[in-house]
């Protein structure tokens, strides 16, 4: 039973890998958007409006206008090709760059900050009206705003272009060819230019280039993984075999591969109207969820904006109340708004977040969309594939049986350590019928390679064999070509054996020798005696009785069991020219002597187990869903520990008490195994018990769309799901989860146009390292944004008290900015940096509506504690500094009035000395400088405080984040560039300090 | 539809009553009371801690400062000139010859202000030396006179007026008092009338001399009852020029560390201003 579902990998990886690019190339394009309304997801089971398989050639010919044997002519060709376009998918509808642009333009903070430059100019626009000598100040900072905005905005923009580059550069552009017969000669063409009608003939390893009905075809295999994602190889020939197009025989599909043979066929469908075109469409029709960074970020840019604008129109209240003039209130409203925005910040945490998706694509976790890194974090349910993602997809012994005992395999990546007893005189017997009995071959020109990597030619299990002893037994060909193979009959399902003569390697023994291998009770009946310790013995009850128990055993196991026997046919009979006739059978296939049994199975990546319970200590539920048959898929479970050794499914529990599966209490149950079929049959409530319920769950025999199904209930718990995927079916899943995981080998490319992140090795262990990342980073953004909010009450302060109690201006806000955007831009980038403290996988996933980003305990910790002392600090450098000059903190009171008029030159100070007005503006700037200087390396110490949140600095290492003492360093630089270089620049306000 | 949302809105209204107040906690505003007792007495520590903190280091700081001569004295080390009386906008007089109210307030500002250069009132001051600067090592500094007389028909005392009534305005030219400036050479103020046709410019002193008797300056704690030197414009216009209306602009001339031509400074050693005598 476990036999048919045991999947089968592709073994020609390195063969098909250039046909895959194309295939990426192509797929890049996908999700159209132009789809309608009515198309849903159901539609994806919906039936194909398709007949073709059901006709004869000539019905076909008529059809398609075109002609078996010569093709369509050139002309015709040209003239489908005008009518039904390329053979492509169409691409997506991208937004256009300048709407990306202008989004980033005009997204978060930026719009507060063009009203403000826009408020300036016409505040400019007005005093230059009444007094044609107005100050450019205002003009200044408008300019400046306009210019923090475009700036970030095309930084933003560059950030993100830079990332989607990423992807791109992953799907190089290879074209793709089609070899198809026009005007009666064989031509190659690039595959875009087919049209329907089209004669093409494909073979072993190219790609379907369309829709195809097939008309012959020699052995032909292909894989529709990338449609339906099961991916064992199907025949195709030209028989209509049945109903449903997709299901028949003579129908190969648009973007799958050929596997092995060749076909010739007629183009039925081209383009977008190909089976995958529709499915890949319907794609873009599932709404993809918001990431919850993006939401974070949200409430966050909501929550400092509205904190900026009801301040900013308090204190414009307030000061029009208190007699100031209405556009110097704007000014000052301009002022807070600036003071309250952390421009700099959207850019920092773009910044941030693309830092860490090369960090994880290092980790081989390519993040398409840069706010998917956090969501990776936040995830609490990944939903898992089994093949390929939790296990090693390709086939593996696992155990063997001979001499009444059985032994278990190394099935790590490398198989280097197989421990078992190699040295009884069965094992001999059965090693050479693995090596012998087997038609998968090296391909030739790997001499370097290690076993394990080398590419096979040979279905899987085949390979897994091949691989197998020539670990344990060394050059296999050389083995075969020392015993000549003289005859051979494949497997075929009505058989169910493989069998193959061979000459014995010793020149002096003429015996012909008979090794056969097949299903374990198929080979049992052929066999009259059994090999033990070397030893032919007759097959007795006790023996049988034996091989069955171990049979069951190891299909208990889920795995691929196989029977090996051998015979040496003797001399008299078969002598050296016997003519072996396979198709006559002209020689004995029973009375054979049993040797052994020998298991495989799809063995789980040796890193599973670790990252499997590494999820589990940090709170995230592992859910298994695969197209496995429910013994294998709950093997595999246990194996990598998707189900614990401890737990039980409910029919374990039925099993270990000896009653009925409906008697037990199901929260004894801490696992559960659901097939496709309950699942179908369940309403969502139910599932959603089953989810909230079982902390457990292995979904098999599950197909792609019901995938769909269990990301919707995992969702509607609340909680951020994760789901893998690899076929054309899974990406409305992919979609619709909070986080669509795709692979990178195996998945389609459909998949990987869905998914928010690619999984470039297939190993699930990826995405634990992956959420590791992702939650640091989270912790990260924390710190990052405790670090900008804490100099907001710095910044705010000066001008609540200049308008309150009217001392000179302390800062500028074009000095503000550069606070914002010069010295503090690269500590609060290297905070990203920053290790995590203490295990962050040992904490619970943090809850989408609960723990958020900014919450008010940081808002008051930065703003409050932080940033106010931060402001009495600024404040003391500000007093400071005018005192020092003449002006002692008492005088500076109410001075504001008589500091600003122009006209007035000699306002005195508190010594008798007499200032004119640029005097008096020179040593503002002073101030301004002195405040900047201030708050600048109280920044610094804010840095070294925002290292850690939990830990003690000491415990969390003065100097292990490098990056932060180039921060302050650069933060240092930036601000003497500022005020001893730059000091001559009028619009900038700085000048030198002592 | 509505009816969902009324009672969604009755709802929050009683969310927020419970905020308000939460009878079975007995929260209010989402604490209790010792939670709240708790919250304002940290608040009122650490402020209270914050607020010494400052106080302290403010007074540290003021420490540091010497209450005569302020510690650093290099954003000002050139003089700024002003007129005096300071016109109601700008630096731009206008009056009118033949009502007094329009000039009244100029007058009465001329005669406060020239009150401390009263003779009466310089009698305790020391009579110094003319042209050499006046260098005093203290403990007790003494200021120099600067007799009202030396600003001859601008002195008020023969035209109280100061020359309003006839359309020939005094304005008092003055230089910014800053500590421990010296004056090299023989500093003057030259004041020039930019339209040369419509007006005459007369300095008093003579020359619109200032004397370097009258610096260095000490300071306001040391230097009690000190004078600044001033000079006074007379603005004389042609009878016959229509046109009242002059620009006079006034510079220090004839001392090397006195600048007058700061581009960004346009009141350094300088000061332009505008007189509109109406009839």
């Amino acid at each position: 039973m476990s036999r048919k579902t045991l999947e089968i990998y592709s073994v020609e990886l390195d063969g098909t890998k250039d046909t895959k690019q194309t295939d990426q190339e192509d797929d890049k394009k996908y999700n159209d958007l132009d789809l309608k309304k009515s198309h849903q997801k159901e539609e994806l089971k919906r039936e194909l409006d398709l007949d073709d398989h059901k006709l004869t050639s000539e019905e076909l010919e008529q059809k398609y206008g075109t002609n078996i044997i010569t093709g369509l002519s050139s002309a015709r060709a040209a003239e489908h090709l005008a009518r039904d376009g390329p053979n492509t998918l169409s691409p997506p509808k991208q937004t256009p760059e300048i709407i990306k642009f202008l989004k980033q333009m005009v997204g978060g903070f930026s719009i507060l900050l063009w009203i403000g430059a826009v408020l300036c100019w016409i505040a400019y626009g007005i005093q230059y009206v009444n007094d044609k000598s107005a100050s450019l100040d205002s003009v200044y900072l408008g300019v400046v705003l306009a210019l923090v905005v475009i700036l970030t905005g095309i930084f933003a923009y560059y950030q993100e272009a830079k990332s989607t580059n990423i992807m791109a550069s992953f799907s190089k552009m290879i074209p793709q060819e089609a070899l198809v017969i026009r005007d009666s000669e064989k031509k190659v063409i690039p595959a875009e230019q087919l049209v329907v009608g089209d004669i093409v003939e494909i073979k072993g390893g190219d790609q379907i280039p369309a829709d195809i009905r097939l008309l012959s075809s020699q052995g032909c295999k292909v894989d529709n993984s990338s449609l339906t994602g099961e991916s064992e190889p199907q025949p195709r020939s030209a028989e209509f075999t049945h109903e449903n197009p997709l299901e028949t025989k003579n129908i190969g599909f648009y973007s799958t591969t050929c596997l092995e043979g060749t076909a010739t066929g007629v183009v039925i469908n081209t383009g977008d109207r190909t089976v995958i075109g529709r499915i890949a469409s319907l794609a873009s029709g599932v709404g993809s969820e918001k990431t919850p960074i993006a939401t974070e970020i949200e409430h966050f840019v909501h929550i400092v904006a509205g904190v900026a604008v009801s301040v900013g129109l308090l204190f414009f209240i307030i000061a029009v109340s208190l007699k100031y003039q209405v556009l110097d209130s704007i000014i000052f409203l301009i002022g807070i708004i600036v003071a309250n925005v952390p421009e700099g910040l959207l850019a920092t945490v773009t910044v941030t977040l693309s830092l860490t998706a090369k960090r994880m694509a290092k980790k081989n976790c390519l993040v398409k969309n840069l706010e998917a890194v956090e969501t990776l974090g936040s995830t609490s349910i990944i939903c898992s594939d089994k093949t390929g993602t939790l296990t090693q997809n390709r086939m593996a012994v696992a155990h063997l049986w001979f001499d009444n005992q059985i032994f278990m395999a190394d099935t790590s990546e490398n198989q280097l350590n197989q421990a078992f007893d190699q040295s009884s005189g069965t094992w001999a017997s059965l090693s050479k019928i693995i090596a012998l009995c087997n038609r998968a071959e090296f391909r030739p020109g790997q001499e370097n390679i290690p076993i394990m990597k080398k590419v096979v030619v040979g279905d899987a299990s085949e390979t897994a064999l091949l691989k197998f002893s020539e670990v344990i037994l060394g050059d296999v060909m050389e083995i075969r070509k020392r015993n000549r193979k003289v005859a051979e009959i494949p497997f075929n399902s009505t058989n169910k054996f493989q069998l193959s003569i061979h000459e014995t390697e010793d020149p002096e023994d003429k015996h012909f020798l008979v090794v056969m291998k097949g299903a374990p009770e198929r080979i049992l009946e052929r066999c009259s005696t059994i090999m033990i310790n070397g030893q032919e013995q007759p097959l007795g009850k006790s023996n049988a009785t034996a091989f069955h128990t171990a049979y069951m055993e190891l299909g208990g196991l889920g795995e691929r069991v196989l029977g090996f026997c051998h015979l040496y046919l003797p001399e008299d009979e078969f002598p050296e020219s016997y003519p072996f006739d396979v198709d006559a059978m002209n020689f004995p296939t029973s009375n054979l002597c049993f040797v052994g049994l020998l298991s495989m199975i799809d063995p789980p990546r040796s890193t599973v187990p670790d990252a499997v319970a590494k999820c589990r200590s940090a709170g995230i539920k592992v859910i298994m869903v695969t197209g496995d048959h429910p013994i294998t898929a709950k093997a595999v479970a246990k194996s990598v520990g998707v189900i614990s050794a401890s737990s039980e499914t409910v029919e374990d529990i039925a099993r270990r008490c000896s009653i009925a599966v409906e008697q037990v209490n199901k929260r004894d149950a801490r696992a559960a195994v659901v097939t496709g079929m309950e699942l179908k049959d369940m309403a969502p409530e139910q599932l959603d018990e089953i989810l909230a319920n079982y902390s457990e769950i292995v979904f098999a025999r599950t197909s792609p769309q019901q995938k769909l199904i269990i990301v919707e209930g995992c969702q509607r718990q609340d909680a951020v799901v994760a789901v893998t995927g690899d076929g054309v079916n899974d990406s409305p899943a992919l979609k619709k989860a909070d986080i669509g995981i795709a692979m990178g080998i195996a998945g389609s490319d459909a998949a990987k146009n869905a998914a928010d992140m690619v999984l470039l090795d297939d190993n699930f262990a990826s995405i634990v390292t992956g959420v590791e990342e992702g939650r640091l980073i989270f912790d990260n953004l924390k710190k990052t944004i405790a670090y900008t909010l804490t100099k907001n009450i710095a910044e705010l302060c000066p001008f609540l008290i200049y308008i309150i109690v009217g001392l000179p201006l302390p800062i500028g806000t074009i000095t503000l900015l550069f606070i914002d955007l010069g010295t503090d831009i690269i500590p609060s980038i290297a905070l990203a940096y920053e290790k995590a403290e203490s295990d962050i996988m040992n904490r619970k996933p943090r809850h989408k509506k609960k723990d958020r980003l900014v919450n008010h305990q940081l808002a008051i910790y930065s703003y409050l504690h932080i940033g106010l002392m931060q402001a009495l600090g600024a404040f003391l450098v500000y007093f400071t500094v005018y005192a020092q000059q003449g002006f002692w903190p008492t005088s500076l009171i109410n001075l504001r009035v008589r500091w600003e008029k122009d006209e007035l030159n000699d306002v005195e100070d508190s010594y008798g000395q007499e200032w004119t007005r640029y005097q008096r503006k020179y040593l503002e700037w002073t101030g301004y400088t002195a405040f900047f200087v201030g708050i600048m390396v109280q920044q610094i110490a804010d840095l070294i405080i925002r290292k850690t949140r939990r830990n003690s600095i000491f415990q969390q290492g003065l100097f292990r984040n490098k990056v932060i003492w180039v921060g302050i360093a650069s933060q240092i630089i930036i601000a003497l560039i500022l005020s001893y270089g730059l000091g001559s620049v009028t619009a900038l306000s700085f000048t030198m300090l002592r | 539809m509505t009816k969902g949302e009324k009672k969604s809105f009755n709802e929050s209204l009683a969310e927020w009553k419970l905020f308000l107040y939460n009878p079975t906690t007995r929260e209010f505003l989402g604490r209790t009371a010792k939670s709240w007792g708790l919250i304002l007495l940290f608040y009122l520590v650490f402020y209270g801690f914050l607020a010494a903190l400052f106080s302290f280091t403010m007074w540290a700081m003021l420490q540091t400062l010497n209450d005569e001569v302020p510690k650093y004295r290099d954003q000002i080390p050139s003089p700024g000139l002003m007129v005096f009386p300071k016109p109601v906008t700008a630096l731009e007089y206008t009056f009118s010859v033949s009502d007094p109210s329009s000039y009244e307030g100029y007058i009465k500002d001329l005669k406060k202000f020239l009150k401390s250069y009263s003779l009466e009132e310089q009698k305790n001051l020391t009579n110094c030396t003319d042209g050499v600067l006046f260098e005093q090592k203290g403990p007790v500094y003494v200021a120099c006179r600067f007799p009202d007389f030396l600003l001859q028909a601008c002195s008020g005392r023969n035209d109280p007026d100061f020359g309003y009534s006839q359309g020939q305005p005094c304005i008092l030219v003055k230089m910014n008092r800053i500590i421990g400036l010296k004056p090299e050479g023989s500093p003057r103020i030259d004041c020039i009338s930019k339209d040369e046709n419509t007006a005459i410019v007369s300095t008093y002193p003579n020359h619109g001399i200032i004397d370097l008797k009258y610096f260095p300056y000490y300071g306001k704690k040391l230097h009690v009852g000190y004078l600044q030197p001033l000079v006074a414009v007379q603005v004389s216009f042609e009878s016959n020029s229509t046109k009242k209306e002059v620009t006079v602009e006034c510079k220090i001339e004839g001392s090397r560390n006195l600048r007058n031509e700061d581009d960004r400074d346009k009141f350094l050693g300088r000061v332009a201003f505008k007189i509109t005598a109406r009839t």
